[in-house]
């Protein structure tokens, strides 16, 4: 596969300054908290795509379609009869143990039973070409944007990159995105809700505002009232919401129902969710189903629910929770990678690897006080990508986020993040770990 | 017209009067640049405009804070900052490609300081802000809205030329822009002007020698022309 980026690549890398240029002017930015100090900086771009060949890809959107709809399934069982836990196929401690399952949900089913209408899901592909589930992202998953404005800006600055390879064109994401929130739309406008110009995607939350022709809101200027939520305008008017695409955690979206101290949240909002006045995007309570410990039953679900094979695969994970695999994580932990359930964005990843014999012994004790805590995954020799660093050419680890997008139909983006580590001995590429990006190019 | 918060419209007004005062600050400068080659002390005249103690050595200190430097409230680089911390939060109604100027003017400016001969590198920047303004044209549909955001710009550029003492006549024509703007304003609109202040506005501008001896009251009128308190993060 290396081979397909280096064949590809080679007329864009020629113009590496003037799309870094673009970039800055568009003000490509991603914010990052280091020692409690916003820090607004521009989320380095490698012009080298990564290229999906049109098989591969048809195979991994048949995969996400499979996956997404399983999901679905999940949330609105979960939130009701929870048969898939009276089956047997899930314990029950998986589902009220998670942080992400919100007893307020119970009962609640959105329109046409969406749960998550934008699914971000991590995939690696390995050295053998086989294409592994890393996460899946049903909460807030963001960073569609940035591989769209990076299309659009690198067609001006490398128009013959595009004359020479047949590639989708990714530029419909605004497009799929409105399509998908209009059938959510409960009856009024479309708005996204941010928390602020201080968040670090606070630049996908206005691109996409601008793009969808969504009206970009904080908390203050929304209210609700006789069940309905409204934006206040400037004039002193109201304009009912129908949509409203929030970009905030669950546990701070109304302070009446979930944490009182929230100070960005909307007064009431659930009960005009629950009454089927306004429609969110994603459904509150979803944390349940990306949990790291559920992620290790999708392809249960995919059977349970689709009577279907997985089509994509799960990279091998060991839930200690059980006896058996309890046994084979002590006697692997060295050569494991280790993940705290409880935490995202590349943080609570401990590789036995990089532990001294001390730390390793610690870190069973709690593995074993807390198994429910944590998962294990065999570490996956995932494929390096080529990056450009000042000149030259090195190789790196990515991972591909894919956006999938439940409407009338599921469907996959022809695209989607690819994130690199820039540090040659990592294999974490989360941005707000310092890692970059790469457009995604799927040929025709 | 569209929704609009009472944030944003606030938001609008005082980018309007950054971005203003961001460019008139600039050819103000360049024109002091200019005239201090034969007699390096005239930027005194500048700061006393304003009512600023000169705390500086020299000519080149002084057009180094004024331009560059972001902790100095009447810089170019301060107004610019201000400017683009209003514009970023108004992305969907500005427009990406708006709010693209103002990034480049902040790259200009900050080249700019870097270069051995200022003038020459800050001449684009002209040619920015005209884009900024025009692509503002181009993107708010919204009569309304954009009414807003030039209202907030032509407050700004008549209150620094009547600081500035620009002559009568020039003053004259933003004082009539400024009019032309206000007419615009719907009236069933809680965005409405102060009626008092402007008739204050109105006489001082009515006669040059008016306008010569009563500085300080048409300042204070144009500050209470809207109560639209600036919004910071």
């Amino acid at each position: 596969m290396k081979d397909l980026e280096q064949k590809h690549f080679t007329k864009a890398v020629g113009n590496a300054n003037e799309i870094n240029e673009l970039l800055r002017r568009f003000g490509v930015k991603f914010g990052i908290y280091k020692n409690g100090v916003f820090n607004e900086q521009f989320f380095p771009f490698d012009p080298i795509p990564r290229v999906i060949t049109a098989e591969d890809f048809a195979c991994i959107e048949k995969g996400l379609v499979q996956r997404v709809d399983a999901l679905n399934e999940f949330l609105f069982d979960i939130y009701h009869d929870k048969k898939i836990v009276r089956d047997g196929i899930i314990p029950e401690d998986f589902i009220y143990i998670s942080k992400g399952y919100l007893a307020e949900c119970e009962g609640i089913t959105p329109k046409n039973r969406i749960y998550s209408h934008i699914s971000g899901i991590d995939l690696v592909q390995g050295k053998d070409g086989v294409w592994y589930i890393l996460e899946d992202n049903l909460r807030i998953p963001s960073g569609a944007s940035y591989p769209l404005i990076a299309r659009e800006l690198t067609r001006i600055a490398a128009p013959q990159a595009f004359e020479e390879n047949e590639i989708v064109d990714n530029r419909g994401y605004a497009q799929l995105l409105k399509e998908t929130m209009e059938y959510a739309n409960c009856g009024g406008i479309r708005a996204i809700l941010t928390p602020g110009r201080y968040n670090a995607a606070y630049f996908e939350h206005s691109y996409l505002a601008e793009h969808t022709g969504s009206v970009l809101v904080q908390n203050d200027e929304l209210f609700v009232e006789d069940n309905m939520l409204y934006h206040r305008t400037y004039s002193g008017g109201k304009t009912r919401i129908g949509v409203l695409y929030r970009r905030i955690a669950d546990e701070y979206l109304d302070p009446l129902t979930f944490l009182p101290e929230s100070l960005i949240g909307i007064p009431n909002l659930m009960e005009a969710y629950r009454s089927g006045n306004v429609g969110i995007i994603n459904a509150p309570g979803n944390g349940v189903a990306d949990d790291k410990g559920i992620y290790y039953f999708v392809p249960k679900m995919i059977k349970y629910y689709l009577g279907e094979e997985p089509i994509l695969r799960n990279a091998p994970t060991y839930l200690p929770f059980y006896k058996e695999d309890m046994k084979y994580v002590m006697d692997n932990l060295e050569k494991l990678v280790i993940k705290d359930v409880a935490e995202a964005g590349g943080y609570g990843v401990v590789f036995g690897s990089d532990l001294t014999k001390e730390k390793l012994e610690e870190f069973r004790k709690t593995i074993i006080a807390e198994p429910r805590r944590f998962i294990a995954q065999e570490v996956i020799d995932f494929l390096d990508l080529p990056i450009l660093d000042n000149g030259e050419t090195v190789m790196r680890k990515a991972d591909l986020r894919a956006f999938v997008l439940s409407g009338e139909t599921t469907r996959v983006w022809a695209s989607g993040l690819t994130r690199f580590s820039r540090n040659p001995d990592s294999f974490v590429v989360n941005s707000s770990q310092g890692g970059g990006f790469k457009d995604t190019w799927v040929l025709k | 017209m569209s929704t609009i918060s009472k944030e944003h419209s606030d938001r609008l007004y005082w980018l309007g009067r950054y971005t203003e005062r961001f460019f008139t600050t600039l050819k103000a400068l360049d024109k002091m640049f200019d005239r201090m080659l034969g007699q390096s002390h005239i930027y005194t005249e500048y700061l006393d405009h304003f009512g600023i103690v000169n705390t500086y050595s020299d000519s080149r200190e002084f057009i180094r804070s004024f331009l560059y430097d972001e902790f100095n409230p009447n810089s170019a680089a301060y107004c610019l900052e201000r400017a683009y911390d209003n514009g970023i939060v108004l992305r969907e109604e500005i427009s990406t490609s708006a709010l693209s100027f103002l990034q480049m003017a902040k790259d200009t400016l900050r080249r700019a300081e870097n270069s051995p001969n200022p003038r020459l590198s800050l001449l684009p920047l002209e040619d920015i802000v005209y884009g900024f303004w025009g692509s503002i044209n181009e993107h708010i549909y919204d009569d309304e809205i954009r009414n807003i955001i030039y209202i907030g710009k032509t407050i700004e550029r008549l209150d620094l030329y009547i600081r500035m003492r620009y002559p009568y006549e020039i003053s004259r024509k933003e004082y009539i822009r400024l009019l032309k703007n206000l007419r615009r304003v719907p009236k069933d609109t809680p965005y409405r002007y102060n009626t008092k202040a402007l008739s204050a506005i109105e006489e001082i501008m009515g006669s040059e020698e008016d306008y010569l001896s009563r500085t300080d009251d048409a300042v204070s009128s144009l500050g209470q022309l809207f109560e639209t308190s600036e919004v910071f993060v």
